[in-house]
């Protein structure tokens, strides 16, 4: 079992190599479309390339999950509805759902996607869990 | 010719008409080229034969393109035994041609399963290795029809004209990933599957076309050849019409 240090010194590698960004815009907090440039091809690209350098299956929509905007009752005028709040803990226990709860726009959930939810989201998974 | 020298091709229905030019262009530009066949065995290993006279290797690959197992596994076997796949030609089709009032559903299936299902298997099958390599060149196989339609052709048509728009969309989707996504639309050409048109009308069919010639299979092979460069890079989502001048309309 890899450390939290050793792991996203490969995420940061992968994202390097996914994004083509240099190394140092690769923080912590980046999100992976306001600051990395991240577009949907690209969020394919990274499950791919994550798959490939630390040898395991990401199921499609465990990391990214998809069209969570698209459903009418988690979202209300352009708000994520508290439904959908409590969908995106359960959906994405390895977000900072927390964070987004205090201003749960719409165009804000791209926020949730930032470097350390890759890094949870990995160590949670080479540790065994199902998410 | 060395154009293609290192790269690695995948043809599909390479084994008889247009199929087998393009086969045969990509390996003698250097590629080394994978082919699906259908039925004709003996088509096949006659083209293999012929390459292998001129120390030029295809390995041919049976499968009913229509298959989504099959598309994954051929593209697999290449992948793995070649390292990569650059070029994609999806040109496996086949016309089942009638009015469309006597259309059984069989006809309509048979058709929109050969000729755009497996475009979309082997297209799924590819893009993760092209996307990994950030290369890779897909070129689909239309048809002047998908445009200017025939009688009779409902089902062809519409096979043709969905991989059209198909092409366009794959074509946005992986160009940031250096992939391109073409297709070529042939006008009326010698091989087995336009015979019987031939024969029903042929003088008529060539007084419709500016050139006065039918088209020959190696005329959309070199095409393709160009699609499948490396200076084709920025060239992306077109349909590249190959016809004489067939639909220029006008006199």
């Amino acid at each position: 079992m890899p450390t939290a240090d050793e792991i996203f010194a490969k995420v940061r590698e992968t994202l390097v190599d996914a994004l083509g960004v240099d190394d140092d815009e690769i923080t912590p907090e980046a999100t992976l479309v306001g600051d990395l440039g991240a577009e949907s091809i690209d969020f394919l690209d990274i499950v791919f390339r994550l798959e490939k350098n630390f040898a395991i299956k990401i199921p499609r929509g465990e990391l990214f999950p998809e069209s969570l905007a698209a459903d009418q009752s988690l979202v209300k005028d352009g708000v994520v509805t508290p439904q959908g709040i409590a969908e995106l803990r359960v959906k994405m226990p390895h977000a900072d759902v927390e964070k987004f709860s205090k201003n749960p726009k719409v165009e804000n959930i791209q926020e949730l996607f930032t470097v350390q939810m890759i890094v949870n989201f990995l160590q949670n998974k080479l540790s065994g869990g199902s998410a | 010719m060395t154009q293609l020298e290192g790269k690695t091709a995948l043809v599909t229905g390479g084994s008889r008409g247009i199929g087998r030019a393009i086969v045969q262009t990509l390996a003698q530009a250097g590629a080394r080229v994978a082919f699906v066949y259908q039925s004709n065995a003996q088509a096949a290993e006659q083209l293999v034969a012929e390459l292998a006279a001129k120390q030029l290797s295809a390995t041919a690959y049976q499968a009913n393109v229509a298959n989504k197992d099959a598309a994954d596994d051929i593209v697999k076997k290449v992948v793995d035994g070649w390292g990569k796949l650059d070029i994609l030609v999806n040109n496996a089709g086949i016309v089942r041609d009638t009015l469309l009032a006597t259309m059984s559903p069989e006809q309509w299936h048979e058709v929109i399963e050969t000729n755009l299902t497996s475009v979309f298997n082997f297209c799924q099958a590819v893009t993760r290795p092209m996307m990994s390599a950030r290369y890779g060149r897909i070129i689909n196989m239309s048809s002047v029809a998908a445009e200017f339609g025939n009688k009779g052709q409902t089902n062809y048509a519409a096979s043709k004209g969905g991989i059209e728009g198909f092409t366009r969309c794959l074509a946005k989707e992986l160009a940031s990933r250096g992939v391109t996504v073409n297709a070529v639309a042939p006008g009326f050409i010698e091989t087995d599957m336009t015979a019987a048109v031939r024969n029903a009308a042929e003088a008529e069919i060539k007084k419709a076309i500016p050139a006065r010639r039918l088209g020959k299979p190696e005329d959309i092979a070199q095409a393709v050849l160009f699609l499948a460069g490396d200076g084709a890079s920025y060239l992306t989502g077109q349909v590249l019409k190959i016809d004489g001048g067939l639909t220029l309309g006008g006199f």
